[in-house]
């Protein structure tokens, strides 16, 4: 047991908008009154001359529960969550001798909103997560390989209670330990099978980001003028939904106190609908669709993803791969990013095999794939049946949250994959 | 620090004290900042903060526990106690972590600059939309200036304990960044850059027009190249990235932790002899001069490699005592967390190359710009990296067609080993504002994956 904290913040951040021009002032000095009214004076001069003496009649206050926990994780000890750390952890280091360092850890966030505006809006929410984080560490000689899961949920500690983490820790063995086998990665163009989950960070990085009214609501995104166009190959199916029960990238209400939606981006690989806020809304002339989230009163709400997925197609994973001759499967994605003007991106795989004559073979290492997000969603040609989501973080402009990203098993015919090369 | 603050440190010292830690610290910052951001001629969104928070640590037992808060009302307090004491009460750790009682001198340090302490939202949006005019002005094929902005902050560190240390500092600057997009018939190319400085005269907004673009407008009909291994000149910028990246592979934590491929390898030859690694806390006037670390420990000069010998982790006062030496003053916390270490000002030291003659020795290649993806692409632990790159091909030394939608993929320490030539063209108080910094490289055999 190497590592414990706690913290307390809060805060307050003053929004102010004309038209689709923004002014945002944030203190934790919160009960310094005559401070906040200055500030908020003063954010309101730089757009235009404010008269005193405005009356806002708010109306009662609306409670979410954007998750409903069963057990609070702050009435629970810290000493309650050690065991299970250390079984898995233990359970780990017993899966291989080659396993040379493990890591367990455990996150949890209780967190309650209050969002009024000048429209009368008045809501609370209440919101709670929790995550587990699990490493495994592979070494022989010079080399050194890592098998990591973090999952998380939009629940209390009935979450940490209930997960099955040694078999989580029996997985991130086999990767680490598979991986140190593992020969560099061949490069070039190449067709790629993307495993379930978190392969979806693809279609995240990819697509995602650039349908954001961040960067469409100032026609910066490759995905501009759009909608109703064909920006898919038409087997794809795509949503951000935020209203799955207790996932991880979940909320009933967004930061601007609009209810969330489920939102779909892409019918029969037709762009359907962009991820909108209220700046969003005025720039693009269409309603918000509820997506505006932050970090914290840190930062000011912007269009953001919450859990976003391809949808299942009719395929079975076996299926898919057996109809590629010569490719690379991914078997789990590492992280990504993506340039939304240009829609380059690129993410790291951080388990992968060669693909020969129908069959999984032997695994590569250090495989990273590039490509530009307009592009490749049309290379899509299979999409499996055995949609999973997948948690992680994104970071952007309003601070990291979490989203859920997800995809059945898919096949991309044609991608850039860099690795160092085997001959 | 107001009247407020001071009574909440005094009441957590005295409550720590009946709680039982018989040693405690806490670390106030707080931070203030406007930023402005324009876009086609308007100020699109101004922000203004002012935040604080206090971190609180303290041994109980032999365990030091943390707690932090951002609520400064009286009765946060046993909050703050209450869980640090939790926390002391399930560490298990061997290490007695202690907090320290101070060094007898600490380095003359001005971080703070008076000329520009009363910038304020007038003069960063006015700077701002200058900036941003200038740049489309620069070329018709700039067709949007997508981020503009102009920021100015100032923080202040206060650590004080029960041994009696009370450390502070303040600081301020202001920066500009901006992003770009040039458009060529249907090529759509982006282009960005950021500076801090601590005088308006530094700003040189024709400079950095200029520099971003000519930048962007060199990205134009950029295209992919064949996979090939080839010789590659890594720019600076490029190679800071890389840097940046396995940096913590230095750090003894991660040595101790068997985290880092240097683990074992003091004394041994990492490196080929061109290449010394230097941590420092004071460069010269740098605008990046710390003058003590997280623990209160005075800078320090750390050889960390020399000609090629792998001579000094970087430590904290815990991973230290754990290796029996003293701490390089590398220690860092933030918030509510416990210590860690991260580098001062880390730097490869540069060669005597100009970048004109690295290409020419290149001869034919490829020059590498930028690199991305530097959060998921890397093995920090092995050293194995593969990331998406920009740049250009490079024919009898002269640099031609752009290149985009790459990867260049090798190992970090296996390229400490075969760097065969270091650029003269890193200044160590560049107004780009990074702690690390790299001279532009000449490597040999690095995969380069494209079409």
């Amino acid at each position: 047991m190497e590592r414990t904290s706690s913290s307390i913040d809060s805060g307050i951040g003053i929004r102010i908008l004309e038209g689709d021009k923004c002014v945002y002032v944030y203190s934790n000095d919160l009960w310094n009154e005559d401070k906040l009214i200055r500030m908020a004076k003063e954010a309101s001069a730089s757009l235009k001359e404010v008269p005193d003496g405005k009356t806002v009649y708010l109306r009662p206050c609306i409670e979410y529960f954007s998750q409903r926990y069963e057990i609070s994780p702050t009435s629970v000890s810290k000493a309650s969550r050690i065991d299970k750390l250390r079984h898995a952890s233990e359970t780990a280091m017993n899966y291989s001798s080659l396993i040379s360092q493990t890591s367990a850890s455990t996150a949890d966030i209780e967190k309650d909103v209050w969002i009024a505006n000048s429209d009368g809006l008045y809501v609370s929410d209440h919101r709670c997560r929790t995550r587990i984080m699990f490493e495994s560490i592979a070494s022989s000689g010079n080399s050194k390989e890592t098998g990591y899961m973090g999952p998380g949920s939009g629940e209390g500690f009935e979450f940490f209670e209930r997960y099955d983490l040694d078999a989580t820790a029996i997985e991130t063995a086999r990767v680490a330990t598979t991986m140190l086998e593992a020969k560099p990665c061949p490069s070039g163009k190449m067709p790629v099978v993307i495993s379930n989950g978190f392969g979806g960070v693809i279609f995240h990085e990819a697509c995602g980001h650039a349908l954001e009214a961040t960067s469409v609501g100032i026609k910066a995104s490759c995905f501009t003028d759009m909608q109703g166009k064909q920006i898919a190959s038409s087997i794809v199916n795509a949503y951000d939904d935020a209203k799955i029960a207790k996932e991880w990238g979940s909320y009933e209400v967004d930061d601007e106190g609009t209810p969330s939606t489920t939102n779909l981006l892409i019918k029969d690989g037709i762009l359907n609908s962009y991820l909108i806020d209220k700046i969003g809304s005025r720039r693009m002339g269409m309603p918000s669709t509820g997506c505006a989230r932050r970090e914290s009163y840190l930062y000011a709400p912007t269009s953001r993803m919450s859990n976003t997925f391809i949808a299942p197609g009719s395929s079975t994973p076996n299926e898919i791969i057996s109809d590629t001759e010569n490719g690379l499967f991914c078997a789990k994605m590492g992280g990504g990013s993506v340039d939304t003007a240009t829609g380059e991106f690129n993410f790291s795989v951080s388990e992968a095999y060669i693909i020969r004559n129908g069959k999984v073979c032997e695994p590569v290492k250090g495989a990273t794939l590039v490509g530009k997000g307009n592009e490749v969603l049309l290379n899509i040609d299979r999409v499996g049946n055995d949609l999973a989501l997948s948690q992680g973080m994104c970071g952007s402009e309003s601070g990291s949250i979490p989203v859920d990203v997800g995809q059945p098993t898919i096949r991309v015919s044609e991608i850039t994959v860099g690795g160092q090369m085997s001959e | 620090m107001d009247n407020q603050i001071k009574v909440f440190i005094d009441q957590v010292f005295l409550q720590a004290k009946e709680a039982g830690f018989s040693e405690y610290e806490i670390v106030y910052q707080s931070d203030i900042s406007t930023s402005v951001s324009v876009r086609e001629g308007k100020v699109v969104q101004y922000e203004n903060s002012d935040i604080s928070s206090i971190s609180f640590r303290g041994l109980y037992g032999s365990q030091m526990g943390y707690s932090s808060t951002e609520d400064f009302s009286l009765d946060q307090i046993p909050f703050l106690i209450e869980q640090a004491k939790d926390n002391c009460k399930i560490l298990e750790l061997k290490e007695k972590v202690t907090v320290y009682e101070g060094d007898p001198e600490y380095p003359e340090y001005n971080g703070y600059s008076e000329e520009i302490a009363d910038m304020g939202y007038q003069e960063l949006a006015d700077m701002a939309l200058k900036f941003e005019r200038k740049l489309l002005d620069y070329d018709p094929r700039i067709i949007a200036v997508d981020e503009c902005a102009t920021c100015y902050s100032c923080g202040e560190f206060l650590m004080m304990n029960s041994k009696g240390l009370s450390c502070s500092s303040l600081d301020n600057a202001f920066a500009s960044m901006i992003y770009c997009r040039v458009k060529d018939g249907d090529d759509v190319q982006t282009y960005g850059k950021s500076w801090a400085f601590k005088k308006r005269s530094e700003f040189d907004i024709d400079a950095c027009v200029k520099f971003v673009g000519d930048h962007a407008l060199a990205r134009i009909g950029a295209a992919p190249i064949p996979s090939k291994k080839t010789k590659i000149v890594l720019d600076k910028d490029a190679a800071r990235s890389l840097l940046v990246s396995f940096a913590k592979s230095f750090s003894a934590e991660a040595m101790q932790k068997g985290l880092s491929r240097l683990t074992g390898k003091l004394g041994e030859q990492i490196a080929n002899e061109k290449i010394t690694i230097i941590d420092e806390g004071m460069i010269g006037d740098s605008y990046l001069n710390i003058p003590f670390d997280g623990e209160g420990v005075c800078s320090k000069r750390t050889v960390v490699v020399d000609h090629g010998v792998f001579v000094s982790p970087l430590h904290n006062r815990k991973t230290a005592l754990v290796d029996g030496v003293q701490s390089t003053g590398n220690a860092t916390r933030s918030g509510g967390s416990s210590l860690g270490i991260s580098p001062m000002n880390f730097y490869i030291e540069k060669g005597n190359t100009s970048l004109n003659d690295l290409l020419k020795q290149l001869g034919n290649g490829v020059y590498i710009t930028d690199v991305a993806g530097l959060h998921a692409g890397i093995n920090a632990v092995s050293g194995d990296f593969s990331l998406m790159a920009e740049g250009f091909v490079v024919e009898d030394g002269q640099v031609g067609q752009p290149i985009n939608q790459i990867t260049i993929a090798d190992n970090f320490f296996d390229i400490l080993k075969k760097i065969e030539v270091l650029g003269d063209d890193v200044n160590y108080f560049d107004l780009d504002a990074s702690h690390i910094q790299s001279p532009s490289l000449l490597i040999p055999d690095v995969a380069v994956s494209g079409t």
